[in-house]
């Protein structure tokens, strides 16, 4: 056979001599490697997807010089492997090293991330590893260096791991466009795969990957199907079970016999406030555990979380609790069981978590699924269908980032410059970018030499200056900004925590600690701490024996329901009512269903509940869509607007998954007559626009926006907060923008991402027609209902009004006087 | 534009929707925090913020001026938001047309820039002002400073109002402590504090076009 190579015949027989086979899927991906073809290979984890391309590259390499390959050195940059995570590199390094070693191909692995150290940066400089490391933001940190294309001359594969994991993201924008400048570079000699795990929309993902004009990509897809058993941990006494909350730690004694039983367990929470509430828990349950338990999660000092990784990896570690800080990753062997604590809020980030235990090829994963309020336990249920019918979630692709596209060019320009034909050429034909029309490309151009239109003849803006069609960023200073500020995770500010005595804990979100006072208690990474004081932006704790401590709650632990799983819940709603489900989740749940069912109503398949309930609160309008979090706020938005044109009237609006309340000082003027015209989809997208909500969604929107545009100069890292006058928060400037330059760009996606990903205005539309073809049941419970009370207590709220601004202080006035 | 006259301290202070105070009896415009040259210090550093609000909030200015026709304008704090740039140059050009009117500047922590530049622009500057016992300073005190009473600035107040069926509302306001009172920001530019009042002193919010006393 043609593809059997020599270098096909070294590394098969280097398997063979480990009693090792390759699998179908590899040798699919080496034959079409072979072909020159670029594509993604779709595997699970644990199967050795890596060495489906890494040897790939090797055989080709040995193939190409079968002569010298064992002694050839210096060969510059041949292969690019970018990865989300900066933990994950020296895990694949490492593989990679012993399986070249045992090849004997002298190839150089190197890590190219926030982490590596500046002498290894300069040595890399001289002479490039063959193979690189790196994170997508380090290849666009590459990518602003000067003689930046000298690094990539002998560049042929550029491998882009966990894929699935960037392409929802804006890190996924910095993946396509550090292809983009790749491919500009090395034209059709680089070949470009992607390694995913199964996600609802793999063929698109493939065309975001290779761009949309792309003909010879291929998807190779594993076919190995991991076995996970999902067992709910169902409590004792379900009356007695919380209607809302979203800790758990009640169920915690019942999380022990599981860590018991098991050699390893990771236990997945929410949120990093959870982990550490767990983890405090747990010691108190169980003080057995202490040394044998550790905490994981995103706030956690880099050099304790490699730790516990590395703890992890050699089986010293009974538990650990963790956070989303563990999804993706290496393979911790010993961890043979994995509890989550809360709903995960979709199946694939389900099955991802399920897949950390039983990593082996052909090992069942083992998965208990925790509960933190009663009605959960419906999503459990909901979650086992959804896995048996294979309902993965798809990763919508970023579109049109323009604040990723101006902190690119930017980059480029503080390297060599650019030309902007070529780059338009480049930039138009990713995927993100297939539809920026040549207006939009030149205010980008112009917001970056000009600074954006209504130039008055006596301004001083400066960032990038123009020859020609060559542009290029003169100023050393804002150079070393841009080159510090490169990236789009974008987080609140965070202040380092470290002992009076010295020893450094971790970080805290600047807008928690601003809240405390010196003397008050903290949790972090597990310890209690008293707050000293705060010195050049760290914050100086010494331990504390406290009880009362407060736990740093961290912004963005909201996930929102998947569609996928909020169809599974409605199904499961009507089989619950049908009284005859074999789901062990759903039998437990009865008495509950009960008490629903006799205080208002459980909603049939066809059916929408809205509930009207008055306490002393005010009164309540709770409406039951099951569609997630982000269709509840929009349609809330949407039905309070629609009944503030009735009559003048204010509401304060939250939701969940499940549905959302409106509440107000007055009767709401909702009744059978009219419900069906305000759930309507006539007028949609004008009174979405015109319902306050937009401009408050797109504001937040901004604040991400603002920051990888560069608008916002976030300081040096861990210096203090030098040039104070150029502070100014996102909110400011979104009012700025929207008072004096409406037509920006970056405010216009602002207000896109907020209806085209947080409004998910498609599903809106979706979910007004099913309820269109819906019965509408109205109840008026006298108390308040196992479905409404979770709602009722969220505290975060929106605001919607059509009264007076005057009248609403008057108002306010005469209720506090 | 309602504003509305506040008799306190045996003087008629007009609170303004436009952010500012009128002094009845001294025929002074009190205003502060106006930040002029920030949008162009954000600009000059690469930072696009839309230029045209400095022109704004000076013709707000301008039509205060035309309004009330003082005879002096007290500032306290915080005028130029940082060194020298051409919306400072924007402003001499705006000052030449009310050369008769004195400004008096109560320098703040951002007011920065030489001696010789506030000279040419016609600004007399003071660390503090003392007027009829009533003394301005640009950050607010918290006891009693031997004077009558104090006006200040620096802190952009704001002031919350929560009701029934957990009702809440944030607007920029005018502060009267029990010595010391606070202006809110004449700048467009620029953000807010929440400030947490005593219910005995007195604040009055500004909504839209109109002033509201709240307690």
């Amino acid at each position: 056979m043609q593809q059997r190579s020599g270098g096909w015949k070294v590394v098969t027989k280097w398997l063979g001599d480990k009693e090792l086979k390759p699998f179908k899927f590899q040798e699919d991906a080496w034959k079409a490697y072979q072909q020159g073809k670029s594509g993604i290979v779709n595997a699970p984890t644990g199967f050795g997807k890596t060495f489906s391309l890494f040897l790939g590259a090797v055989i080709a390499w040995i193939d190409a010089h079968p002569k010298d390959y064992t002694h050839k050195t210096k060969n510059g940059l041949q292969l690019m492997w970018i990865t989300p995570l900066r933990a994950l590199a020296k895990d694949l390094g490492r593989a990679m090293e012993a399986a070249l070693q045992e090849l004997q191909v002298p190839w150089e692995i190197g890590i190219r991330s926030g982490d590596t150290p500046t002498a290894t940066r300069a040595a890399q400089k001289k002479q490039m590893p063959e193979v690189l490391i790196i994170t997508p933001e380090s290849l666009h940190l590459l990518l602003a260096q000067k003689e930046y294309p000298k690094i990539f001359t002998h560049l042929h594969t550029v491998v882009v791991d966990e894929w699935h994991e960037l392409i929802g993201s804006k890190r996924g924008v910095m993946v396509e466009l550090g292809l983009s400048r790749l491919k500009g570079l090395r034209k059709d000699k680089l070949k470009i795969w992607g390694i995913s795990a199964t996600i609802g929309n793999l063929d698109e993902a493939l065309e975001v990957l290779l761009g949309p004009y792309h003909n010879n990509g291929i998807i190779i897809r594993a076919k190995l199907k991991k076995n996970i058993a999902l067992k709910s941990v169902i409590p004792d006494e379900i009356e007695k079970y919380p209607w809302a909350g979203h800790l758990g730690i009640k169920m915690l004694p019942q999380a022990l016999p599981v860590i018991d039983e098991s050699q390893t367990t990771l236990i997945f929470t929410n949120t990093r406030s959870q982990s550490e509430l767990w983890y405090q828990a747990l010691l108190r349950e169980e003080p057995m555990l202490a040394g044998a338990l550790a905490l994981h999660h995103g706030s956690i000092d880099m050099e304790l979380r490699i730790w516990v990784e590395e703890a992890l990896h050699n089986g010293i570690l009974k538990a650990v609790v963790c956070t989303a800080s563990l999804d993706l990753g290496v393979d911790f062997r010993p961890v043979d069981s994995v509890i989550q604590v809360g709903s995960p809020k979709g199946v694939a980030r389900f099955l991802q978590r399920a897949g950390r235990s039983g990593h082996q090829p052909g090992a069942v994963s083992k998965i208990f699924f925790l509960p933190t309020h009663a009605l959960e336990l419906v999503e459990a249920a909901a979650l086992k269908a959804a896995m048996e019918e294979d309902l993965i979630e798809s990763r919508m692709p970023v579109l049109l980032a323009y604040d990723v596209l101006l902190q690119y060019l930017m980059s480029l320009a503080v390297s060599d410059g650019f030309h902007a034909p070529e780059i338009w050429e480049e930039v138009r034909h990713t995927f993100c970018y297939q539809h920026i029309t040549a207006d939009d490309w030149q205010w980008i151009l112009s917001f970056l030499t000009t600074g954006g239109d209504a130039l008055a003849s006596y301004d001083e803006f400066k960032k990038l200056e123009r020859e020609g069609d060559y542009y290029s960023c003169k100023s050393r200073m804002m150079a070393m900004r841009h080159r510090l500020h490169i990236g789009t995770i974008v987080s609140d500010a965070m202040l380092k925590v470290k002992f009076m005595s010295g020893g450094y804990i971790g970080v805290i979100e600047e807008s928690f600690i601003s809240r405390l006072q010196p003397g008050d208690f903290f949790t972090l990474a597990g310890r209690n701490l008293e707050y000293v004081l705060i010195k050049d932006m760290t914050i100086l704790v010494r331990k504390s024996n406290s009880k009362r401590s407060i736990v740093p709650s961290y912004q963005g632990g909201r996930i929102p329901l998947s569609s996928n799983l909020g169809k599974m819940l409605r199904q499961k709603f009507n089989e619950a009512l049908s009284r005859n489900t074999k789901d062990p989740e759903l039998i437990a749940l009865q008495p509950l269903f009960n008490l629903q069912e006799e205080l208002s109503h459980i909603p049939k398949d066809n059916e929408l509940l809205i509930e009207q309930i008055e306490t002393k609160d005010g009164y309540h309008l709770f409406v039951y869509p099951f569609e997630g979090r982000l269709v509840h706020e929009v349609m809330a938005a949407l039905l309070a607007y629609r009944i503030s044109r009735i009559q003048p009237i204010t509401f304060s609006i939250a939701m969940n998954d499940y549905g959302f309340e409106l509440l107000s000082d007055q009767p709401i003027p909702l009744t059978n007559e009219n419900a069906k015209a305000l759930f309507s989809t006539d007028n949609l997208l004008i009174e979405l626009q015109t319902s306050v909500n937009a401009t408050e969604m797109a504001r937040r929107k901004f604040r991400d926006i603002a920051v990888i545009a560069g608008l916002i100069f976030q300081g040096y890292p861990g210096k203090h907060k030098a040039n104070r006058h150029l502070q100014s928060s996102a909110s400011l400037l979104f009012n700025v923008f929207k008072d004096y330059d409406p037509q920006n760009l970056l405010l216009k996606q602002a207000f896109n991402e907020a209806f085209f990903y947080q409004m998910e205005e498609a599903r809106l539309r979706e979910t007004l027609e099913r309820i269109k073809e819906s019965k509408i049941v109205i109840t008026s419970p006298q108390k308040l209902t196992p479905f409404c009370f979770p709602i009722k207590v969220d505290s975060l709220r929106d605001t919607m009004t059509s009264e007076k601004l005057e009248d609403r202080i008057k108002k306010l006035i005469a209720v506090n006087g | 534009m309602v504003g509305e006259i506040f008799h306190f301290q045996e003087q008629h202070w007009h609170l303004l929707p436009q952010r500012a105070i009128f002094w009845e009896e001294e025929k002074t415009l009190i205003l502060s925090d106006l930040h002029l040259g920030k949008a162009a210090h954000f600009r000059k550093a690469g930072i696009a913020v839309p230029a045209g609000i400095v022109q704004e909030d000076l013709f707000r200015l301008q039509q205060l001026i035309t309004q009330f026709l003082p005879v002096r304008m007290i500032i306290v704090g915080d005028m130029f938001h940082s060194r020298e740039n051409n919306e400072v140059q924007y402003f001499r050009l705006w000052r030449q047309q009310f050369p008769h009117i004195i400004i008096d500047l109560v320098m703040g922590n951002h007011d920065i820039m030489a001696d010789e530049v506030y000279a040419q622009l016609q600004i007399n500057v003071h660390p503090t002002l003392t007027i009829r016992h009533i003394h301005f300073i640009h950050e607010p005190c918290e006891e009693s400073n031997g004077y009558q009473y104090t006006f200040s600035g620096h802190l952009h107040p704001a002031f919350v109002m929560a009701g029934a069926a957990r009702q809440r509302l944030r607007l920029p306001c005018f502060y009267f402590g029990q010595h010391c009172g606070i202006l809110p920001a004449f700048g467009h530019f620029t953000g807010h504090a929440t400030l947490a009042p005593a219910a005995t002193e007195p604040v009055f919010v500004i909504a839209g076009k109109s002033i509201i006393r709240v307690q």
